[in-house]
């Protein structure tokens, strides 16, 4: 009884914090477009916390899952369409596109984690299947920003890499969950290896990190995991040592003043944007986050820092540690190894891919060309967070219904015995 | 089951870890370098501001107005020429050709971007331009002009580059500093441009220097914090001999000094009593002291961008130990840090942090910001402080320092001949560092002179200039 009543009243403040959260919205748009006097920002203004709402309202209607864990998701992907209508209108269309069709897939992403209990079919067509995505753009590929990794087919552009980290996942939890360890380490090699090739090495450092934390996460040997870090730091050297470009960046991190008109250019003046917001922003729509090279994707953090204030970025920092924690506690709660694998994972990758666009941005690491989850413009980038939750939520689904099972058998059992 | 569940929460917590790293590096940092990441000269967003905002007042500590902007939105300076170029390295030149200037450093109060949100909604209904914050700075112009005075009253220094700051030992406020050669902001011709002696480079807070004997106070320290009976050292600088192999120690101009002790080579700086006593102290003690006083430190104050000191970390031989003794070797600081280690000393061992700033005033009247001293970091023990104390007033009443007495002062400092070498040409500086130890005019000086012809040490050069600023302070106190 006690327990219900502990989800009545959270699933009442979610309805709060969720009316809070598309009210800040449609105030912010509605600023936005009275200062444009554009349709379109009227129609955001509607449109966007509609999102909201439908997303955190519908979907759990259609399947039992984590309430909180999509308010954030929502929260998020809005935050993204906000500051892209600020900085470059044109963005933020179709990023608001691109999060109707992130809410769809995700409730694909649900509802294929639901039905599909055995994957052992799918793991050779995914994996070769990835493969042959990684290797086109070295074939079809053109270079943006030193990496050629993207994929342009009759006029439609994607990054074959945020898709393959969906399989990427997929395989390595079902593989690890039943153990067989000489094909996933293969897939993941053969991954890497192509990354390397792309010269996306951001991508390539994500999908190790994942891919060696998950398998602590299956095994818990603490040898292998400190075996793959080694292994990890010796390639790190060894890219530092043969790689003009692994070099440029790490000087750049070191010092960006010292060329801050060329290399370090991007760096300076994201760091500008961010010390320009000070701790409150110098507020929306104001400040010139548009100065920032690539502001829309990789520095996206820097703009929402310049415009909302450092103390707003912290408060985004936290809705990623709620979410992390969202997803460790269903991956947690989870009956099978499978699903618990596979919900660590997605947390997993979403974690690090923020840390190491938000580390890059404000220099505690060297910058790499990552996108942020949600919130940087980008359709493939958004899509493959949104499935990422959707998976996520697909196990959230299945351990509510378990639990449901659970509580059925025990109150049968409590009627039949007297 | 429950392993696993152990091992989820552990790699959460690995990542929660991560994001609080995020977290208090991002915020340390723009805590720490924020106005200096804001300021920097090519942030578009302070070009676009100053097209809208009138830049605030620029005033001394009396309230003489330095810079004002007109209503055709000129930028004026002070009227007096002599002014204009003494404070010219403080306040910049409103080109952006001197880093770190007030106007520049301080571009977040001079164009109001520290105004709240009451002040803007004021300004947007009020239709008139709206203006940025006064400064007040801690400087006297009229000291400051005395300062750049004093380099041309005397034949030695007249002409010659070179720079000095005068800081209150107590509280940190810079009453003056100077850099020179200097110019007239309003008349930047191309003359000064391709001046080669580099008038845009502020020498007190930007250049380093070799340090020479004044660095004998950090040795000297050094030595009363580690030997049990440094001051009973004895050696007999005619006839002892210093020899590295490749290099003997000699000092400042072949001269001896007979039987010198601690007290006694302090005061007639004796290079052959500090070689030996650095050798005794050791390479490590010797550098940890350095760093007591702030050397190798990632200076980050609030007012001011200064270069870092550097007192060398790797390995040292004899000889170049022995030299780090009295200051040479590869030691560098700049005039500021030099003025800094004499205010630390005559304030018992504790050095303030330099302020540039007496307060910042809202143009509808409200305060912003005021002033406040606080303590860089303590260096010395009061009871070796009160020791070197008393050695450097010796070195004023009868050592080298002679020239820098003053009547109605207690004037304590340290002499210092240093050699370089610029573009293969030798080169060397004097130096005074040292302050007065009265109570009613609690200020510390630090003169620097490049270049100095032959013959001519720091007691000759910068001790006069030193004597000069401790007068203007005696009769302006």
């Amino acid at each position: 009884m006690r327990r219900d009543e502990r989800r009545a009243r959270s699933r009442e403040a979610g309805r709060r914090l969720c009316w809070a959260v598309m009210l800040f919205y449609f105030l912010a748009f509605l600023l936005l477009a009275l200062r444009d006097m554009a349709w379109q920002g009227f129609a955001l203004a509607a449109a966007v916390p509609a999102m909201i709402w439908l997303g955190t309202n519908l979907l759990p209607r259609l399947y039992p899952g984590d309430r909180l864990l999509l308010s954030l998701t929502n929260f998020l992907c809005a935050l993204g369409v906000l500051v892209h209508y600020d900085t470059n209108p044109a963005y933020a269309y179709s990023q608001a596109v691109n999060y109707g069709i992130g809410l769809g897939v995700m409730v694909f992403c649900v509802w294929a984690v639901r039905l599909i209990r055995d994957w052992d079919w799918a793991m050779w067509p995914l994996t070769l299947g990835s493969l042959a995505l990684l290797a086109l753009p070295l074939l079809f590929g053109r270079e943006t920003y030193g990496a050629k990794n993207w994929i342009y087919l009759g006029g439609v552009s994607f990054q074959s890499s945020e898709f393959v980290k969906l399989s990427l996942i997929l395989s390595l939890a079902w593989l690890m969950s039943r153990r067989r360890a000489l094909r996933w380490l293969a897939f993941t090699v053969a991954c890497l290896g192509l990354l390397m090739l792309q010269k996306d090495l951001g991508t390539a450092l994500l999908y190790f990190g994942t891919a060696l934390l998950m398998n602590f996460a299956a095994n818990g040997s603490l040898l292998q995991l400190g075996l793959g870090l080694s292994g990890g730091a010796g390639a790190a050297l060894m890219g530092y040592r043969m790689f003009a470009h692994v070099k440029r960046r790490v000087a750049i991190w070191r010092n960006p003043w010292a060329d801050y008109e060329n290399a370090g250019y991007q760096l300076v003046q994201g760091l500008m944007a961010i010390a320009s917001g000070g701790l409150f922003g110098v507020g929306i729509g104001l400040g010139s986050p548009t100065t920032i090279p690539v502001y829309h994707t990789d520095f996206i953090f820097a703009v929402i820092c310049e415009q909302f204030g450092l103390i707003f970025g912290l408060c985004v920092l936290a809705v990623f540690v709620a979410l992390i924690w969202r997803g460790a506690t269903i991956a947690m709660a989870a009956r099978s190894a499978f699903h618990g694998l596979l919900a660590i994972g997605c947390t997993l990758m979403l974690g690090l891919q923020t840390f190491v666009i938000i580390g890059g941005v404000i220099k505690l690491i060297p910058l790499t060309g990552v996108t942020m989850p949600f919130v940087s413009y980008g359709g493939s980038s958004l899509l493959s967070s949104m499935c990422l939750v959707g998976f996520i939520q697909g196990v959230a689904s299945l351990n509510e219904d378990d639990l449901r099972e659970d509580t059925r058998i025990a109150m049968a059992v409590e009627v039949g015995e007297p | 089951m429950k392993q696993k569940r152990l091992r989820y929460k552990l790699l959460a917590l690995l990542l929660f870890l991560l994001f609080a790293l995020l977290a208090v590096y991002g915020t340390r940092s723009v805590l720490t370098y924020g106005n200096r990441w804001f300021s920097f000269s090519r942030n578009p967003r302070v070009r676009a501001q100053k097209e809208q905002v009138i830049a605030g007042d620029i005033l001394d500590r009396d309230g003489t107005v330095l810079a004002h902007t007109d209503s055709a939105g000129a930028r004026q300076y002070h009227p007096d020429a002599a002014v204009r170029s003494a404070l010219v390295h403080v306040l910049g030149d409103g080109h952006g050709q001197i880093a770190n200037g007030v106007e520049t450093f301080q571009t977040s109060y001079l164009y109001g971007f520290q105004a709240s949100l009451p002040e803007l909604v004021f300004g947007l209904f009020s239709g008139q331009p709206r203006t940025g914050d006064t400064v007040q700075l801690t400087v006297s112009a009229p000291l400051s002009a005395a300062v750049a005075a004093a380099f041309e009253a005397h034949p030695q220094t007249a002409g010659k580059r070179g720079a000095a700051v005068v800081m209150n030992w107590r509280t940190g406020a810079i009453a003056a500093l100077v850099s020179l050669p200097s110019f007239d902001p309003c008349d930047i011709s191309d003359a000064v441009q391709a001046d080669a002696g580099k008038p845009f480079w502020n020498r007190a807070t930007q250049a380093k220097y070799p340090p020479g004997s004044t660095f004998k106070t950090v040795t000297a320290a050094a030595a009363l914090r580690c030997l049990p009976q440094a001051e009973e050292i004895r050696i007999d600088c005619t006839t002892d001999v210093l020899d590295f192999g490749s290099h003997v120690i000699s000092d400042y101009g072949g001269s001896a000094h007979g039987r010198v002790g601690l007290r006694s080579g302090y005061l007639l700086s004796c290079n052959k009593l500090f070689a030996n006593v650095a050798l005794n102290v050791g390479a490590e003690r010797l550098r940890a002291e350095a760093e007591r006083f702030g050397f190798n430190d990632n200076f980050l104050f609030r007012d001011l961008v200064v270069e870092n000191s550097v007192y060398p970390t790797g390995a040292l031989s004899d000889y170049e130990l022995a030299a780090c003794g009295f200051g040479q070797s590869a030691i560098a600081a700049t005039p500021l840090h030099m003025c800094m280690l004499a205010a630390g000393v005559a304030n018992g061992g504790v050095m303030m942090e330099p302020r540039l700033l007496q307060s910042v005033t809202a143009a509808g009247g409200g305060s912003r910001l005021s002033f406040s001293s606080a303590p860089y970091r303590t260096c010395l023990e009061p009871g070796i402080a009160a020791v070197l104390q008393e050695y450097m007033r010796g070195v004023v009443a009868e050592g080298t320092g002679k020239r820098a007495a003053v009547d109605g002062l207690t004037v304590c400092g340290k002499t210092g001949t240093a050699d370089s070498t610029e573009n293969g040409a030798a080169l060397s500086y004097g130096w005074f560092i040292g302050y007065a130890a009265d109570e009613d005019c609690p200020y510390a000086v630090a003169v620097l002179v490049e270049g100095l012809d032959a013959g001519v040490s720091g007691g000759s050069s910068a001790a006069p200039i030193a004597a000069d600023v401790f007068r203007w302070l005696r009769d302006h106190r």
